[in-house]
């Protein structure tokens, strides 16, 4: 068993549900974004999910959108970026931290070198333009150094298609709670269970819940269901609206 | 043919999960089409009857004799109804859509020509079209937005990032992976996932098919050169490919906008800043810095302001079976001027890439030789631009006037 599942299911034992925040590096800057993920770990969410900027983030919608263009004006450096992520990990070893990237920034600096310099401190890539198919090899590398990649699953993933993922799926699972991109609402938060327990047929690693998770109700309404939910562009906007502190609110009312 | 859609290194289907059953689905229904001879035949009678199929090839005498080399001819997608190759695409996508039972189409657009062709086509198959434009190109390009709009298109303006083409590409990829269910996203170019590279230069190859039979019609021999002008690649696709493996040497003219500064140019072969990358959906030469941001391009021509390029012509061009070239906005200017007042034909500033790349070379060849210059597009759309360049004072007073009768009515 990967660390990764390990980690989630022995949280899970005294937790009903986990949290994951993401956050983009180098948003508003590097240093901001540094004190933000900080102030995230130091409130004690299990996980971390540290969004590295792409140019062309065709999987977010307009608020991760909007961060990533203004934090890709800063120039973040992916090798500073691991550097930074390792500084968390040794500051607050009990949570743990997640990858977000597009393939071409870590194409550009190298797939091997990535996951070779990640070993130790990422525990998981999440790489919504990386299919299945395209990252076998990438995938093997990961398991290697220990990182789980993380594959995605959707309420429109058929059956077939789901044994595929199922049998690939390793650490977790990100199951995507609907179509399009992140930031929309999800109101059909209803139709998930269903939906989950498809998945839960086929899969048999701990299961995240993201795209539209905002309100405590939405982690009330994953409780029970699935292993963690994932807050990304809703943290985003609080942070736009009210800085730090208007995270932390957000974060201390979730569960 | 390509295994899972790669060419060489490059190519391939990076595409977010939530796309994968959309694209199965097409990947298949393309498939079963171009087996179906009913199809084809749709689809040839589609583009006979409502695009004007065959263009000509015209030969071009007073450019030929005045610079004394090459024979000259053109191809004349210029005569395509939409005024531009992209006509062609649209049609067996369009007709694809139906087949597929979809009721909505999405493109998105970089001079307007695709958005243009795009709405055409929605209309007469009584589809739904939505079209992502760059807020950039938007203001560059505004009578192509006029018609979209005429036609029943709705056009939307994409105001972020660098709001050109790669953005406006962007959003379209996040409309479908909103609405795949009824919608089917109709590419421009032979860019982005399986199948869309080797489905848009299948479509397009009608050029080259057609440059084929028409060359031994006209001088009973290939022609010894082709040139194309390169922005995504679809037009040079379409009229290189027939040609592959034979003596026939094909030349595509990127574009050298202003200088070769990062930022200042679209070229995507023969520079440092580009480099082998993952985006968009496909793998390919990509213009990036060395975190792999995408940057910034500038061209004359909207068309063939990209950031990318087709994997097609990427893994050609590592093969050496195409040579690649460039032009800068001035000789390209110069260019268009020469073949408008040489043979009264008023090519697209992105054909004018071609022909100032062929003009370069013509003179120097011997008179026996034959070359064809791919004029993709007509230049009307490119008025405002071009009265700009040549700094035609009374445009100005024109269109001073315009607004001034306007406003006051």
């Amino acid at each position: 068993m990967s660390s990764l599942q390990k980690y989630i299911i022995d949280q899970r034992e005294s937790k009903p549900i986990l949290l994951m925040t993401h956050v983009v590096y180098g948003y508003p800057t590097v240093a901001d974004s540094l004190q933000l993920m900080a102030s995230l770990l130091e409130q004690g969410v299990e996980f971390l999910e540290v969004q590295f900027p792409f140019s062309d983030p065709v999987a977010d919608g307009p608020a991760i959108t909007a961060a990533c263009h203004a934090a890709v004006e800063n120039k973040p450096e992916l090798a500073q970026y691991l550097v930074d992520m390792a500084k968390l990990k040794t500051a607050y070893p009990d949570s743990r931290i997640l990858m977000m990237s597009y393939l071409n920034p870590l194409y550009r600096f190298g797939l091997d070198r990535v996951v070779c310099l990640a070993r130790g401190v990422i525990s998981g890539f999440i790489i919504p333009d990386l299919p299945l198919e395209m990252g076998q090899q990438f995938a093997d590398e990961c398991i290697n150094a220990d990182i789980a990649p993380i594959w995605l699953a959707t309420p429109d993933t058929d059956e077939e298609r789901l044994k595929v993922v199922g049998k690939a799926a390793y650490g977790m699972l990100y199951c995507v709670s609907r179509r399009g991109v992140t930031g929309q609402h999800t109101d059909q938060l209803n139709d998930l269970s269903s939906y989950l327990q498809r998945v839960k047929a086929h899969v048999d690693v701990p299961l995240g819940v993201g795209f539209g998770i905002q309100s405590p109700q939405d982690v009330a309404d994953l409780t029970g269901q699935a292993d963690i939910a994932i807050l990304g562009s809703a943290l985003l906007n609080a942070f736009n609206q009210g800085g730090i502190p208007a995270v932390q609110q957000l974060v201390a009312s979730l569960r | 043919m390509s295994h899972e859609g790669r060419f060489g290194q490059y190519g391939g289907s990076y595409i977010p999960e939530i796309l994968h059953n959309s694209q199965q689905q097409l990947i298949a229904a393309y498939r079963s089409a171009m087996a179906d001879e009913t199809f084809v035949a749709e689809l040839e009678w589609q583009l006979q009857h409502f695009s004007g199929r065959p263009t000509p090839l015209t030969f071009c005498p007073n450019l030929s004799k005045t610079l004394g080399g090459a024979q000259i001819y053109l191809k004349r997608e210029d005569l395509n109804h939409s005024g531009a190759h992209k006509m062609t695409n649209v049609i067996g996508q369009g007709l694809l859509t139906k087949r597929m039972g979809k009721k909505r189409i999405i493109a998105e657009t970089g001079a307007g020509q695709h958005g243009v062709a795009s709405a055409l086509i929605a209309a007469r198959l009584g589809l739904e079209c939505t079209v992502y434009m760059g807020a950039h190109d938007i203001e560059r390009q505004y009578p192509n937005v006029f018609w979209m709009k005429q036609l029943g298109a709705t056009v939307v303006s994409v105001e972020s990032g660098s709001r050109t083409l790669r953005d406006a590409l962007d959003e379209a990829m996040r409309d479908w992976a909103q609405n795949y269910q009824d919608t089917h996203y109709l590419i421009g170019t032979a860019c982005g996932c399986e199948p869309y590279p080797e489905m848009v230069a299948g479509f397009q190859s009608v050029i080259g098919n057609e440059v084929k039979k028409q060359a031994a019609e006209q001088f009973g021999a290939l022609p010894d050169k082709i040139y194309a002008c390169v922005g995504g690649g679809s037009n040079a696709c379409g009229i290189f490919l027939p040609f592959l493996d034979t003596d026939t040497e094909l030349v595509g003219v990127e574009a050298g906008g202003i200088g070769d500064a990062p930022g200042e140019h679209a070229k995507r072969f023969h520079v440092a800043d580009s480099k082998p990358g993952i985006a968009q959906g496909f793998a390919s030469l990509f213009l990036q810095d060395d975190q792999g941001q995408l940057m910034e391009t500038q061209s004359i021509s909207a068309g063939l302001d990209y950031v990318s390029v087709s994997p097609i012509l990427a893994d050609l061009e590592a093969q050496g079976k195409v040579r690649m070239t460039s032009a800068r906005d001035d000789e390209v200017l110069q260019a268009f001027r020469t073949l408008a007042s040489n043979e009264g034909i008023i090519p697209a500033l992105e054909s004018s890439h071609a022909v100032a790349g062929a003009l370069r070379e013509a003179a120097a060849l011997d008179p026996s030789q034959k070359i064809v210059i791919n004029i993709s597009g007509r230049g009307d759309k490119d008025i405002f631009n071009i009265a700009k360049a040549v700094k035609d004072t009374q445009f100005n007073e024109f269109l001073a006037g315009y607004l001034e009768r306007e406003t006051q009515a």
